[in-house]
């Protein structure tokens, strides 16, 4: 094998061994379509070389001109590629130019095989051996088509492109772009363009060599696809170290991180995290077995939230117990977020969770507090109301004792009057209900238990405080008018909590109104709807009204207007409507007395 | 005719039971379920005593007390209570009232106190026809009459109350046994213990 031969083989295969890494590179990243479009770059570059390789080597001007015919198919690849990856690469090309100068080349490879011989000559004479470094090479005798022209013309077209995509590439900021991959394939095809003319049109007597200037773009190229490949390599580093700052502040802040791959289901938390939930730092993580670790009270709504944030996307922010395996209760907070791919499937969510035991015992410990106060206060107001419950206690009593007694007298009758007795042991019976009832309804006001978070209805409520209050009225000689809404939609919370705020009410305007003549001592309860998710509530008295200081003085703790009070008895009404979601007022009213309203979300 | 229980509770269980009660010992019973009630249906006339429930809407049962006190009634008042309200209870007696119990209330006690206010009744009765009897003797005096029985009532001397009424000594005599004569009295202080009755 000569000279020749070898280095035209060379740039062939040098060529495409390049374009072979970059097609491999591509397959692992399919994203970086500059990658394949280099591959057809150097598949067309090393096209020419071969046909080069097979033009010098001719020894027949039929031969030769058979090869340069073909020639022109991997030119045009090489030409397309350029014009796509220039643009893939720069993002600032004219694409109507590109356009122009890609129609140009193809209207050349058309009229190519269209005429008799080849684009470049319309008639060839023989071949000549010219030297050349390596050994002697063949050239053609003949005489040049001017189709020829359309084809240089599409070559100075892209160049044209390549230009003013690099200097928009280079005023854009993109400056060593613009210079290094523009300005190099600026170069080697004018050099190219300039050979191919000078040998063509039989200016000198040289092979055609443009595979030579196209194995250098294509190594510029390489050059500028390997230096991101590079360039990635730095940045892995640089993130790697990121990584472990954000590691280190995130331990720091005891904070949890944590990523579920859903396309692998796969989970990766951080040493923390695991250290947070109990799992081991090389215990392999199964969705299921962390929601396991979740407190069984909580399990089910952090599922929900999971599931939630799955379908509908977005963030999330859970607070829920963790259950360690030693028993040991945790709360953990939890923030996170789900990812998309490009066509918005979900990927992965990624998330972190913190234990925040400390604040929640304080919270709990808060709770608890109010808690018992509420109880506190309902205690005193029941042990206020205790001489009229005594007697709503005593009526079904005496009804009891006097029908036993009564009973006994008629069994001790010759006969024995067992119809009456009859009647009396069912009266009996119902007067023992109603004794119950009494003690049902004071029991659960007394009880002191968790709030609860109930659908109550609100006219119950009222119908229940009217009776636990009817013998107080009945002292206080207070009439009480209840005017309830029908179909009054339910709200979330205790009935017991807001029984109490109810009798408190009452028990006030009772008092408002101890001055009052006999006949004009009326308190009205009013339900009612306000507004689409809201409920009202009214208890209007007819009694002194207000204090001058204002309806937002009766609410603060420790104010009273009685000479017995503690000033506790609004301030926890408003604690427990503010607990419910809701808010109470008071105003005077136009004419006399004054209303105390509270508004309360209803439940949908 | 038989003395009657005069029931006034607002609830009716308790009237039923208390009224079973009273039965079942043969006693007379009126049930009411309110003060109104029971003063729209009341004959005077009828002997017994008033069983008052104290807590009542409207008229309550010391309101009722003071009306029918008003009103010069003359029936014994047992109070029946669902509390033991010292205060009440001691304006109750104060007022005239019997007795004052505190639901629940044993039968013994109830039918006890029952029976003592029966008593009273009957008491009261005598001393009110005691008093109507002598209202009437006085009646029939004439007005000097009733002006010298005045004067001899108080200890005065026949020839004190002449000088005082500007007459002689001998017709305030005639007068005062004529006193004598139509209170049917035969001595001074007879004639004193009647008129005492009516004061």
């Amino acid at each position: 094998m000569d000279f020749v031969t070898i280095i035209w083989s060379v740039a062939g295969t040098a060529a495409l061994s390049l374009g072979f890494i970059q097609l491999l590179a591509w397959l692992y990243e399919r994203a970086k379509w500059e990658r394949l479009v280099f591959f057809f770059m150097t598949v067309g570059s090393a096209g020419i070389s071969f046909t080069e390789l097979g033009m010098v080597r001719a020894t027949t001007a039929d031969e030769f001109s058979n090869y340069l015919r073909w020639l022109h198919l991997p030119t045009w690849i090489a030409f397309v590629s350029i014009v796509v990856f220039v643009h893939l690469h720069l993002r600032t090309a004219n694409l109507w130019l590109g356009g122009l100068a890609i129609g140009a080349r193809t209207v050349s490879l058309i009229i190519n095989f269209l005429q008799p011989i080849n684009l470049n000559y319309r008639e060839v004479a023989g071949l000549k051996n010219v030297s050349f470094p390596g050994g002697a090479v063949s050239v053609i005798e003949g005489v040049p088509n001017p189709w020829m022209l359309v084809g240089q013309l599409s070559l100075l077209l892209l160049v044209a492109f390549i230009v003013n995509a690099s200097w928009t590439a280079w005023r854009g900021g993109n400056r060593r772009s613009a210079l290094v991959t523009g300005g190099s394939i600026v170069f080697f095809v004018l050099s190219a363009t300039v050979q191919a003319v000078l040998v063509l049109w039989k200016v000198v007597d040289w092979p055609l060599t443009t595979g030579f200037f196209f194995l250098g773009v294509v190594a510029v190229t390489a050059f500028d696809l390997s230096r991101e490949t590079l360039l990635a390599g730095r940045l892995s580093t640089r993130l790697h170290e990121s990584e472990q700052r954000m590691t280190l502040a995130a331990e720091a802040a005891n904070l949890g991180i944590w990523i579920r791959d859903l396309l692998h289901n796969d989970i990766w938390a951080s040493a923390k995290w695991r250290e947070l939930f109990g799992f081991g730092p090389t215990e392999r993580l199964e969705m299921e077995d962390v929601l396991r670790r979740i407190h069984p009270e909580d399990q089910q709504a952090v599922r929900k939230i999971m599931e939630k944030t799955l379908v509908d996307g977005g963030r999330y922010d859970a607070e829920y117990r963790v259950k360690l395996p030693d028993g040991k209760i945790r709360w953990v907070s939890s923030h996170g977020r789900l990812e998309l791919d490009e066509k918005g499937r979900p990927l992965r969510l990624r998330g972190v969770s913190r234990d925040f035991t400390a604040r929640k015992s304080i919270e709990l410990e808060a709770l608890r507090h109010r808690n018992e106060l509420t109880h506190l206060s309902r205690v005193k107001t029941l042990g206020e109301l205790s001489s009229s419950l005594a007697h709503e206690l005593n009526q079904p009593l005496m009804a009891i004792l006097s029908n036993a007694q009564a009973a006994q007298r008629f069994l001790k009758q010759e006969p024995a009057n067992l119809a009456e007795v009859r009647e009396i042991l069912a009266d009996i019976v119902l007067e023992d209900q109603r004794a119950g009832e009494v003690i049902r309804r004071l029991r659960l006001l007394l009880v002191k238990g968790e709030i609860q978070q109930k659908p109550v209805d609100i006219n119950t409520v009222v119908r229940e405080v009217s009776k636990l209050l009817q013998s107080d009225l009945l002292n206080h000689r207070v009439t009480l008018k209840t005017d309830l809404a029908p179909n009054l939609a339910e709200v979330t919370g205790d009935s017991v909590q807001l029984q109490q705020v109810l009798v408190n009410l009452i028990m006030n305007a009772c008092d408002a109104m101890a001055g009052n003549a006999v006949g004009e001592r009326q308190i009205t309860v009013r339900t009612r709807d306000a507004g689409p998710s809201q409920l009202r509530i009214e208890v209007s008295d007819m009694g002194c009204g207000l204090p001058e200081t204002g309806p937002e003085w009766v609410f603060a703790p420790f104010n009273t207007t009685k000479g017995h009070g503690l000033g506790l008895g609004l301030s926890v009404c408003r604690t427990i409507v503010t607990a419910h979601g809701g808010t109470i007022g008071a105003e005077n009213n136009p004419e006399r007395g004054a209303t105390f309203h509270l508004t309360l979300e209803a439940q949908k | 005719m038989r003395p009657t229980v005069f029931l006034v509770d607002d609830e009716e269980p308790v009237r039923k039971a208390v009224s079973r009660l009273l039965r079942a010992e043969n006693i007379e019973v009126a049930a009411f379920a309110s003060p109104a009630e029971f003063l729209a249906a009341y004959d005077p006339k009828t002997p017994g005593c008033l069983l008052l429930d104290l807590q009542m809407p409207v008229l309550n049962g010391l309101e009722l007390q003071k009306m029918l006190l008003g009103k010069g009634g003359g029936l014994p008042i047992v109070f029946l209570s669902g509390q033991a309200d010292v205060p009440v209870s001691v304006q109750a007696m104060k007022l005239g009232a019997c007795d004052f119990l505190t639901k629940p209330v044993s039968d013994d006690v109830l039918l006890a106190a029952v029976r003592a206010a029966f008593a009273k009744y009957v008491q009261d009765q005598v001393k009110r026809e005691k008093k109507a009897e002598v209202a009437t003797r006085i009646a029939t005096l004439t007005p000097r009459e009733r002006e010298v029985l005045g004067h001899v009532t108080t200890g005065r001397l026949n020839k004190q109350i002449a000088d005082d009424l500007g007459t002689v000594e001998k017709t305030i005599k005639v007068h005062r046994s004529r006193v004598m004569e139509k209170m049917k009295v035969r001595s001074l202080a007879e004639l004193v213990r009647l008129t005492l009755l009516l004061d």
